[in-house]
Parts: C-alpha cells; structure tokens; sequence
C-alpha cells in the first residue's frame, strides 16, 4: 500500500526498545541485586550483570523467621494447587449452568452480585471473612484460605465468554438424541472446552500464588503463610537485609515469569477476555 | 458456587455494612450495640479520613487518564505493522509487569526508589539533576506510586487495546490513505473512534482499579510521609488493625458507594457520548 520511511522505522525500534528496556528494568534489576555481594550493591546499583556472582543470599534463605523454607514453598503449592483445581471446577460449573439456563430465577441476579463484590474494596472485605471465618472453625487452617480464594470472578467471566459461543444447535441436537444432561456436559462440552479450561488454570494459578492479603488474614501464625507473605514479613523487619530480600522476591516471581513464558499467548488472552467480559 | 458468592461476596458486604452502624467495641460479639450513623459522623470529622478521600480522588482523577493515554500510545507502537521483527518480544515485555506477584513488584520498586543507593536516585545523580527524594517526599510520594502503578497495569490496558485494533477494518484506512489523509488524520478520525469500546472498558475498569489503591501503600509507604499517601483503603486498613471495626467499615462503605457511583456514572457518560454521535 505504502512505502515506510526507514528513518521512521528505525525510530519505532527504537522507541519499542526502550519501552521495552524500562518495562523490564525493575524485574532485571532485582535478579542481579539477588546475585550481587552486599559491597557492591551500594557501589555500583546500576550495573545489571554482576561482577561477581554469590549464591549468598538463597543461602540465607533456608530459614525465614525461624520456619524452613520449604514449610513457605509447601503451604504456597499446597494452597495454590487445591484453589485452582476448586476454582476451575466451580466456576466452570456456575458458568455453564448461567449459560444453560439463563432464565432461571436467581441467576442474572448472581451474576449481578458477582460484579459488586469485585467493586468492593478487597480488603475491607477482610474484617467480615474474618468473623465468618472463625464463627465456622476455619481461622488459620488452610481449608479456609482455599475456599476463600475460590472466588474468582476472572476465571467465572473467561467461561461465560466460551461457554455463550458454543453453538446451541450441537446442544441441542445431542438432547433430541436422547442424551442426558450431564452426557452432555461430559461427552460434548468437555471436550470442546480443553482450550479455555487450560487458560482457566494458568490464569488461577498467576493469580492465586500472588494473593497474600487474604492468606495473612485468615493465618494466625505463621503456619500456613505462602511465600509472598513471606516476603511481606521479610520486608517489614527492622533489619534489613537487602540482598535476601531480592532473593525472596526473585524466588516469589520466578516460577511465575517461567509460566508466562512457556504459556505467553493464552494467559495474555486469558486476561484481556476475563477483564472484559467483567 | 451460589453459596461461596453469597458467603464470601455478598454476605461479608452487607455484614461489613451492617458493621459500620455499630460501636466499634461491640462489633464482633454476638449482640453488638448499634449506634446508627456515629461511625460515619465521626469519620467525616476525621480530617485525616477527608485527606485520604481527596488523596484517593486526585490519584485516581491523574492516574486513569495517564494510564490510558500511556497504553494507547504502546498500542499503536507495538500493534504498529512497521515493527515486524521482535513485535512478540515488545509485547511480552509490556506484558509482564501485570504477572508479576503485586508482592514482589511493590517490594522491588521500594528499593528502586532508596534514595541512599537505588537506582533512580543513582541516575538522577548520574545526568546531573535534583536530589531524587522518591517516597520519602510529600511531595512527591504520589507521582513515584503512581509510576509503581502504571507499570503495573498498563500492559493489561495495552493489550485490550493492541486486540481492538487487530479488529478494525484495514479497508478504512487504506481508503482514507488514498484519499490523502495524513497518519495524524487517520488516527483520530478511524482509530479513536473505533477503539471507542475498548477506551470505555479500560477507563471504567481503571477507575475501580485506582480506586481501590492499597497494595503499594502498605507495602511500600505505610500511608506516609506525614499521611500524604493515606489512601482510603489503607487507612480503614489501619482502623481495623487498631480494633476500630466500626469506623473502618464505615469508610470501606463509603468507598464502595465511591467507586460504584463513579464507574456507573462513567459508563453513563460514556455510552451518552457514543450515543450522540451515532445520530450525527
């Protein structure tokens, strides 16, 4: 259609890259504060690559606050995994069900109501979950850390989006067949929905492992805390140790850096589909 | 599902607004004492509570529009067809920050603005200019949460945007090319306009997202210097820590009335504007 100016070209690299470069500078800069000995991070801060490499800092970090850390590692996975596997499961079902049947008295309403407690400002929400929590026995216990943070609204709207473009006539065609409802779900749903149920659990599994408000309200030691409210406590000490911290952050966004890469497109599109619909 | 939205959505709220009509003593027992709209009397003669709700506006009222107008620029440079080599790269850059755990990235950024050996401050001195006091200013505290913020979420935004554009009808603009519209032109007569949907949901959703501000003021500034980023959520926050159950639900009310009415009115105003000139 048009000729490009290469000078106009050579500019928008050049913009790209420096958006680019500030982007990942924080990110960056914390790996290699991490790796760096304590003098020479007050002596040369801007130098990205290190001059020398120590594994110092992870060293340090084999006990947080008197608690291993594979105890932080354990309870992070431990609550991760049973939330998404619960989150999918639900949300996908709740989703389906709106969708199936739209009319039904109670469900615009839920949907409704699903809006507001996002607008909610999350952490005052805090104080009621604290009382609930401890009326029902579940105050520091992880069952009630998972069941709180199977409340995903993201993930709820990522189905609602699938689930409303599946052709009503394949659904329809399956029930004249004489197929019952769940061998719907099961035989021709399921099957279809592979794709989405995978960018589900990418997108609650980011999400969950990040989430440390709730974790240091419904905690009441330090027990059942995950890494990042590891971290939040390594952070708040009045010693400061500034390398373990960088350590613990790296060790924090590390397993999630690495699952956005390996899955970039789907929890890139996960996230722009659930935000929307929501 | 039906039951966790009801107990954890919808019961918490009506019980935290329920809480904030009761003595602050009494509002965890089984019968606690109502004292109807003391709490929220009281927080409004608190001048503390009035700054934080003025810091919380003028944070959102600059950071929305900065966010938006920031992630529409990156739009139109990374969904841009010139950058063909490396275009999956720039995304996933932009991109990331939005992953990243909020935890880290308010730790992190912390230390990125340590006036002593942070690195901002090391490039202030570097290029010659003033002091970098970063978090420790009142003045300018706001602007360094700010910029925490827009790295934060911009990629999110971007992303909307890059995907509604990827949408808009190549035809147009090779009409209006020929036609001699300049890129300026082509810009804000096709593109604005057909982003319009997309500009709509990333300021609504920004909004509730400033709103609701809290992760980097606790982690980050503790509501300080002298209160200058005691945003709303963080001081209710520090009511609650200090067994002020009332007042700190009371607030929490407020600022869920706040961000219900302005991201209603928002789309109000929005879907007017769209309105008025599809009948032009």
């Amino acid at each position: 259609m048009k000729r490009t100016n290469p000078s106009v070209i050579i500019l928008m690299y050049f913009l790209a890259c420096l958006i680019s470069l500030s982007m990942l500078f924080p990110i960056l800069w914390m790996i290699s504060s991490s790796l760096k000995p304590t003098k020479d991070i007050f002596a040369n801060t801007l130098r990205v690559i290190p001059k020398d490499v120590t594994l110092h800092a992870y060293r340090t970090l084999r006990t947080l606050a008197g608690i291993p850390f594979e105890k932080y590692l354990f309870n992070s996975l431990y609550i991760v995994c049973f939330s998404v596997i619960l989150t999918v499961a639900i949300t996908s079902l709740a989703a389906y069900a709106v969708n199936r049947h739209p009319r039904l008295p109670g469900f615009q309403l839920l949907e409704k109501l699903f809006l507001l407690s996002i607008m909610y400002p999350y952490m005052l929400l805090m104080i009621p979950i604290y009382l609930i929590m401890f009326r029902f026995g579940l105050l520091g216990t992880y069952s009630g850390i998972i069941i709180f943070l199977c409340l995903g609204p993201i993930q709820y709207y990522l189905f609602r989006e699938f689930f409303a473009k599946v052709p009503q006539a394949v659904i329809d065609s399956a029930s004249v067949d004489g197929a019952s409802e769940l061998n719907i779900l099961l035989r021709i749903i399921l099957p279809m929905a592979k794709p989405v149920f995978m960018t589900a659990i990418l997108l609650t599994f980011i999400l969950n492992w990040d989430n440390w408000f709730p974790v240091l309200i419904i905690s009441t030691s330090m027990n059942t805390y995950t890494l990042p409210v590891a971290l939040f406590n390594l952070d708040s000490q009045l010693e400061v140790n500034f390398p373990e911290i960088m350590a613990l952050s790296t060790v924090v966004t590390a397993p999630i850096i690495v699952i956005f890469l390996l899955t970039q497109k789907k929890v890139i599109e996960g996230f722009a589909v659930g935000s929307v619909k929501g | 599902m039906f039951l966790l939205v009801i107990l954890f959505g919808i019961y918490p709220i009506i019980k935290s607004i329920q809480m904030s009509f009761t003595a602050s003593g009494t509002s965890l027992s089984s019968k606690p004492e109502y004292i109807f709209f003391s709490n929220y009397v009281s927080i409004f003669k608190d001048p503390y509570f009035l700054d934080s709700l003025r810091i919380t506006l003028l944070f959102t009222i600059f950071s929305v529009p900065l966010n938006i107008m920031v992630a529409f620029l990156l739009a139109l440079i990374l969904g841009s067809p010139i950058l063909k080599k490396g275009s999956v790269f720039f995304k996933l850059s932009v991109f990331l920050p939005v992953v990243v755990p909020s935890m880290a990235a308010a730790v992190v950024w912390k230390w990125l603005y340590n006036v002593n050996f942070g690195p901002i401050s090391a490039i202030c001195n570097y290029l010659g200019l003033p002091e970098f006091s970063g978090l420790a200013n009142v003045h300018t505290v706001l602007p360094s949460l700010g910029a925490v913020e827009l790295w934060k979420h911009v990629g999110l935004y971007t992303v909307i945007f890059v995907t509604n554009l990827q949408l808009i009808d190549k035809e147009m603009y090779e009409a209006a090319f020929l036609e001699g519209a300049n890129y300026l032109q082509r810009t804000l007569l096709i593109t604005i306009p057909e982003l319009s949907p997309a500009f709509k949901l990333n300021i609504v959703y920004a909004t509730i997202q400033f709103l609701k501000t809290f992760t980097v003021s606790l982690v980050m500034t503790q509501g300080g210097p002298n209160f200058a980023s005691n945003f709303v959520s963080y001081y209710a926050y520090s009511k609650f820590k200090l067994a002020n159950y009332g007042e700190a639900t009371a607030m929490g009310t407020v600022l869920f009335v706040l961000v219900i009415l302005i991201s209603l009115s928002a789309k109000k105003i929005l879907s007017m504007e769209r309105s008025t000139r599809g009948t032009i």
